[in-house]
């Protein structure tokens, strides 16, 4: 659509819609909301985006080879960062028998593989949201 | 030495990444990109060739992931039987994904062939999870992977009856997966566990302060579970998703895809609860014994009126399942093991046929039965393939299904129930009657054009080697049954 | 009994909206409507789990410095429940996916003309 007011707007809002996503991503063990919540608002920020100003600007944005690399990229880091723990000989996946740096109680950085794994969901969930619009659209 | 208890997981993770990475190193279907799809899966094979010998020689093992308690955590239980479950699904998609290396050519857009090898990869993956695990909700979200790309194997190919389909198949799949989460939902509200085994060491107390939950629950997973494998009145889904799939796409389904189903039911039922509940209190047996006699028959019916030959092989697969729930229905040692038994047997020989209706399918083109006049002096390999498989499901002595129909026969004699022994009887001539005319019919009538002569197939040796390698195995299996049924009888007394 | 019903209230809910959403995918024609009845199925389920977790009484699972531990709603329901919630929209994407290109194929949404196309081709 190219009405003026909604591309103002959205101009205006995309910024904080991403910056409260990362928010809720980073701040996954601490209060509620975590990868999948954090993820799925980050790609809607790329669909309204998308929505607003047409499908080849939001090409231009998220183009397709981008998306994908990113959705790998999120299953992989997910992957290795399990694979490190059997390299010491313990199950794949441990946390703190392991010893990862716990962190005090509250702290943003605490909670060993607990940050870097939902930072990998909600890499992973983003982009396959923006792709599945994407393909949507362009049928 | 290397540590051997990780290999399970080594084996799910190199399906994973190999999901994830080959479409996007190739950018075309090259030979780079056929190379690396076919030695991923080999890798995946030798990796459960070696976890079969271990379970083999030194007992089952469990496995935690985070190294978490076993009532916190999610844990991974490697027994005989699932040891040896997963060996054959590895080793039957790596002879299918040989097969089709070169026939998805014909029946898919170039474009998305890589999709395709994606989905695969991701189906076994799910499929040897759902096989390994022990907990409870982690079964609900393989079974939901599982589901998601058998039907995107289905409607990868864009013809008119394939997207319907698969749509109807997506719609009563979903079905019965909400109907599973539901019973489920049940049971962890009555003993406050996912374990499985944790649950079979509450489920006592549990039943004796709440049958009426612990009744429902088992209505719903049993209801559900049998949506996806199609228990009798609940197949109508199969016919038309299995017969208008790619051919190697119906033969994944039909050979392992609905088994997976079953032997999560048999986990389900036989890990957490136990016989009393099972046999004497609900009776839920006599159920599916009496439903598995009428599907063992009315499939045949079906099947019989049938004219294209892959929605006959779709029919003959809905009453063979009816023998592996007669099987379960039992509840005996000797009914679990010819169950057991009969799923592996089953997949190899519907593999065998619907690779070989697929070969010829594409030299020919034809799909029709009465079109196939003859055709074994054109494409003799493919028809030798076809004829071991289909008078092995008739229970000609020799071949597997043989096998599996005495192993069923002698279990139904001693749990002292003889009408079963009449409706095995009866279901096997009903077989003969659909299967024994396209053998017959090909060997011994003429061809169209007149001519006699043999020519030697024209399709490439990646699919006939798969085919031969498979028909050998159904061979080997009903001389040498004595191998599977080792493991087998000593995985059974674990579930009852 | 209208104790038991007001005590209940969240199980006779779920298995309510169970039962229209089955009813809704069963016998509705409209292919877009068999989705909206899936999702009125896979809420009803959502919400009977969640509901389980429930303590009276009970404060949010999160551990706060300075308040005491008292005690807390079960965390795990809410978890499992994400992940359903997340297969739910997959399957949604797909089946309208799949709708999409029965659109372009037949030309129609409705379940009976579909089948009166292709009474002809089946035997």
């Amino acid at each position: 659509m190219n009405d003026l007011i909604v591309q103002t707007i959205t101009r205006l809002l995309v910024p904080f819609i991403q910056l409260y996503g990362v928010f809720i991503v980073i701040n996954g063990h601490l209060s509620p909301g975590g990868g999948f919540a954090g993820g799925a608002i980050l790609g809607a920020s790329i669909v309204l985006y998308t929505l607003a100003f047409g499908l080849e600007k939001g090409n231009e944005k998220m183009p397709h080879k981008v998306s994908s690399k990113l959705e790998a990229g999120g299953i992989l880091f997910f992957v290795t960062i399990g694979l490190i723990a059997t390299f010491f000989g313990y199950n794949l996946l441990t946390n703190k028998e392991m010893g990862m740096p716990m962190g005090t109680l509250g702290n943003v950085l605490s909670g060993g593989i607990i940050p870097l794994i939902t930072i990998a969901i909600g890499m992973k969930v983003a982009s396959t949201i923006a792709t599945l619009f994407h393909t949507m659209i362009e049928e | 030495m290397i540590d051997y208890t990780h290999f399970p997981i080594y084996l799910l993770l190199v399906l994973l990444i190999s999901a994830v990475i080959i479409p996007l190193v190739n950018k075309r279907y090259n030979r780079n990109a056929r190379g690396m799809i076919v030695g991923a899966m080999g890798i995946a094979l030798l990796l459960a060739v070696i976890t079969l010998i271990q379970v083999y020689l030194h007992g089952s093992f469990v496995y935690n992931f985070g190294s978490w308690a076993s009532n916190v955590g999610i844990q991974f239980v490697i027994d005989d039987f699932s040891a040896l479950m997963t060996f054959v699904i590895v080793l039957l998609s790596l002879l299918i994904i040989i097969y089709s290396i070169r026939d998805v050519e014909h029946e898919i857009h170039p474009k998305q062939l890589l999709g395709y090898y994606c989905l695969v990869f991701l189906l076994v993956f799910s499929m040897i999870g759902i096989t390994l695990t022990n907990d409870l909700f982690n079964l609900y979200v393989f079974m939901e992977i599982l589901s998601l790309t058998s039907c995107g194997i289905i409607s990868i190919k864009r013809n008119k009856e394939n997207l319907l389909a698969s749509f109807r198949y997506l719609m009563l799949g979903t079905i019965g997966s909400i109907s599973v989460l539901l019973g489920i939902a049940l049971i962890y509200m009555v003993t406050g566990q996912l374990n499985m085994t944790e649950i079979f060491y509450s489920i006592d107390v549990a039943w004796e302060l709440y049958p009426r939950n612990l009744l429902l629950s088992l209505g719903f997973i049993i209801v559900g579970f049998g949506i996806k494998a199609a228990i009798f009145p609940l197949h109508s889904w199969l016919p038309d998703a299995h017969s208008n799939a790619p051919s190697p796409s119906s033969a994944l389904l039909s050979g392992l895809v609905v088994k997976v189903y079953i032997f999560a039911i048999i986990k389900v039922l036989f890990r957490t609860m136990n016989e009393n509940i099972i046999i004497d209190a609900i009776g839920l047996n006599e159920y599916l014994l009496y439903f598995a006699a009428v599907g063992m028959i009315m499939g045949s019916v079906f099947a019989i009126g049938q004219k294209d030959i892959k929605r006959m092989l779709a029919y003959s697969s809905v009453a063979q399942l009816g023998y592996i729930f007669l099987g379960v229905g039992l509840a005996t040692t000797e009914g679990l093991s010819a169950a057991f038994f009969h799923v592996i047997s089953h997949a190899l020989m519907k593999s065998a046929l619907f690779l070989s209706a697929g070969a010829i399918i594409y030299k020919t083109e034809k799909r029709k039965i009465k079109d196939l006049a003859g055709i074994g002096y054109e494409m003799p390999i493919t028809l030798i393939v076809f004829s071991i498989a289909a008078l092995g499901m008739i229970g000609i002595p020799g071949i597997s299904g043989f096998m599996t129909k005495w192993y069923l026969a002698l279990a139904v004699l001693e749990a002292g129930r003889p009408l079963f022994l009449v409706v095995i009887l009866l279901s096997s001539f009903l077989n003969a009657i659909y299967y024994l005319p396209i053998i017959v019919s090909a060997f011994l009538k003429p061809r169209e054009d007149g001519s006699e002569e043999m020519t030697r197939d024209g399709i490439p040796r990646s699919m006939t080697m798969p085919m031969l390698i498979i028909a050998g195995l159904t061979l080997l299996l009903g001389i040498f049954p004595q191998v599977v049924m080792n493991i087998i009888e000593r995985a059974v007394p674990t579930f009852l | 009994m209208m104790n038991f019903v007001i005590e209940n209230i969240n199980f006779i809910g779920a298995i309510i909206l169970f039962a229209i959403g089955l009813y809704t995918v069963l016998t509705h024609p409209n292919l877009i409507k068999k989705i909206i009845g899936i999702n009125i199925m896979e809420t009803s389920v959502f919400l009977f789990f969640v509901s389980i977790g429930y303590i009276a009484g009970g404060r949010a699972p999160i551990i706060t410095e300075g308040l005491a531990i008292g005690s807390y709603v079960n965390p795990l329901p809410s978890a499992m429940i994400l992940t359903g919630i997340v297969v739910a929209v997959s399957i949604t994407a797909y089946a309208l996916s799949i709708i999409v290109k029965i659109h372009e194929a037949y030309g129609t949404l409705e379940l009976d003309e579909i089948m009166k196309m292709r009474g002809g081709e089946n035997d």
